[in-house]
């Protein structure tokens, strides 16, 4: 802005003396105080990501000596947090195996052990609670899983008129979680795992908005896992504890199953209404199962996700 | 100026002495009881006895019987049999219409500490899974091809064993139904679940 001096109609520059300075410093520093006490919760945030994790490659692009140091970050990560000792490995899928899980609606009394076994191989987060099996109380005669109830607290099961219906990941041929995926932190390997890699995870929930099973969880909070109940043997993919902020799911118990074990839910079922192989195998439990069984194709599989998990029943 | 000063001054102090407090916390979810993560079957079977080393003086029937005095059943008028009181304990519920309703279907009568097949095989009391199977042909088959009952261990057999667990080691062979038990805790709600949520139209 150009101004004539002589004939000046601007307004006049207003003076910096030392009152308005003074006034003008009282407020900045206030409100620079005022932005640094409302920021104080950050002192709280004691797990903050180190540059170690932080410049770590994804997890198919780790080679073997990487991988190795990645497990020992771990292993420290975890000493450090829980004064315990784990045993981390990376589980890799076998050759000519797909994992296929069946479950016998005739047999399921309800009784819920499955939740806590998982909970407890697989060191979900205590409080707030994180459940990766939810079993669905639902009326005879319905498969209408808007009938089904979650919540329910009788003394005893089973109740007369109902079946019960456990619900977990599927583990999709067709998963919609993976594809929704923006960073590629969830896949599914050859063995028809659906993983997830908690180091690549960005917290988006785009998955868990994208599954129509309800099978994906978010961590919200830190997870809170006592010392005394957590499980040693840990899997990268699998059961390590996780960080604030990811998602985590079913993976089968990887760290079981790629050992040769049965999956932990299917162990503690006193009705033996769960079966887990590998569907390759013609001599497996599961495969006789989908031989020679009345199953119940998919659930929901209008959405054509394929489930690698089937329900059937005996009779 | 002197206000907004002010301002921003009660605000860094309500900040520091955090005097909106902390949002309400929920109640704290209390730790799953550990009988619901315990892997042992519904109840012992007579094998599960004998190999756990357990108390088996229960399987000595000449103990108290007399191996040379024959056993005579008992009935009452609607044809129930009628059970001495040194097996009080025994509930008779194999079946429906009370027709399973003689000790010798499956002892034997002549040496009370085997069982008789249906097709007049003697087996031990440990391996009654036999003589189970030879009424219930398709859950026997269903049970050998690992299908139906407990199975714990490798699913991948050159890795390490299966443990496959026999019918009595969850069913009780009087009264085969599984009997109610309680349900382990559900879900903790975020928020809490007001009203019951109801299943019927």
């Amino acid at each position: 802005m150009s101004c004539d001096p002589s004939n000046c109609k601007c307004p006049p520059t207003p003076e910096v003396n030392r009152r308005s300075f003074l006034r003008s410093s009282a407020v900045l520093t206030a409100g620079i105080a005022a932005l640094a006490a409302s920021l104080a919760p950050l002192r709280e945030l004691t797990d903050a990501t180190t540059m170690e994790q932080f410049l770590q490659k994804h997890y198919k692009e780790l080679d073997k000596a990487e991988m190795a140091k990645v497990l020992d970050r771990i292993t420290r990560d975890v000493e450090r947090q829980y004064q315990v000792r784990p045993h981390v490995a990376d589980y890799k899928p076998m050759d000519g195996v797909e994992f296929v899980y069946c479950l016998n609606l005739t047999r399921c009394i309800g009784c819920r052990k499955c939740v806590h076994a998982c909970v407890a191989e697989n060191n979900q987060s205590r409080d707030p609670e994180i459940q990766y099996i939810r079993v669905l109380k639902m009326p005879h005669g319905s498969l209408d899983m808007e009938k089904g109830d979650h919540n329910y607290a009788t003394d005893k099961v089973p109740e007369k008129g109902f079946f019960y219906m456990p619900v977990q990941c599927q583990q999709c041929k067709n998963p919609a979680c993976v594809k929704v995926c923006p960073v590629k932190a969830t896949w599914q390997e050859p063995d028809g795992i659906t993983v997830i890699d908690y180091d690549w995870c960005i917290g988006c929930r785009y998955c868990e908005a994208a599954c129509p099973y309800f099978a994906r969880r978010f961590n919200w909070t830190k997870p809170s896992l006592p010392k005394d109940r957590i499980n040693l043997n840990m899997s990268y993919l699998g059961n390590r504890p996780r960080r604030q902020g990811v998602m985590e799911k079913c993976h089968f118990c990887i760290q079981r199953t790629r050992a040769g074990r049965y999956p932990a839910c299917l162990e503690v079922c006193p009705a033996g209404a769960r079966k887990f192989g590998n569907v390759l195998d013609p001599d497996s439990e599961v495969a006789y199962i989908l031989r020679t069984k009345r199953v119940f194709i998919q659930l929901k599989e209008e959405f054509g996700t394929s489930p690698r998990f089937f329900y059937y029943f005996d009779v | 100026m002197n206000l907004l000063v002010l301002a921003f001054l009660s605000l860094a102090l309500g900040f520091i002495f955090n005097l909106w407090g902390h949002p309400a916390k929920n109640e704290p979810i209390p730790l799953v009881d550990l009988k619901f993560t315990e892997t042992n079957t519904a109840r012992m079977s007579a094998s599960d006895l004998i190999r756990t080393g357990g108390d088996t003086s229960g399987l000595e029937c000449y103990a108290c019987h007399d191996k040379k005095v024959a056993i005579k059943l008992k009935f009452d008028a609607e044809n129930n049999v009628i059970l001495p009181k040194e097996h009080e304990d025994i509930v008779m519920g194999h079946g429906s219409h009370k027709r399973n309703n003689n000790c010798f279907n499956c002892h034997d009568e002549t040496n009370l500490e085997l069982l008789q097949t249906r097709d007049g095989r003697q087996v031990k009391i440990s391996e009654s899974t036999q003589l189970c199977g030879s009424c219930h042909g398709p859950t026997y088959r269903d049970w050998e091809a690992g299908v139906h009952g407990r199975t714990s261990g490798y699913w991948k057999r050159d890795m390490g064993p299966i443990d496959r667990k026999g019918c009595a080691s969850c069913h009780n062979p009087h009264s085969p139904p599984f009997p109610g038990r309680q349900p382990a805790p559900g879900p903790h709600a975020l928020h809490p679940v007001t009203a019951p949520v109801t299943t019927h139209e």
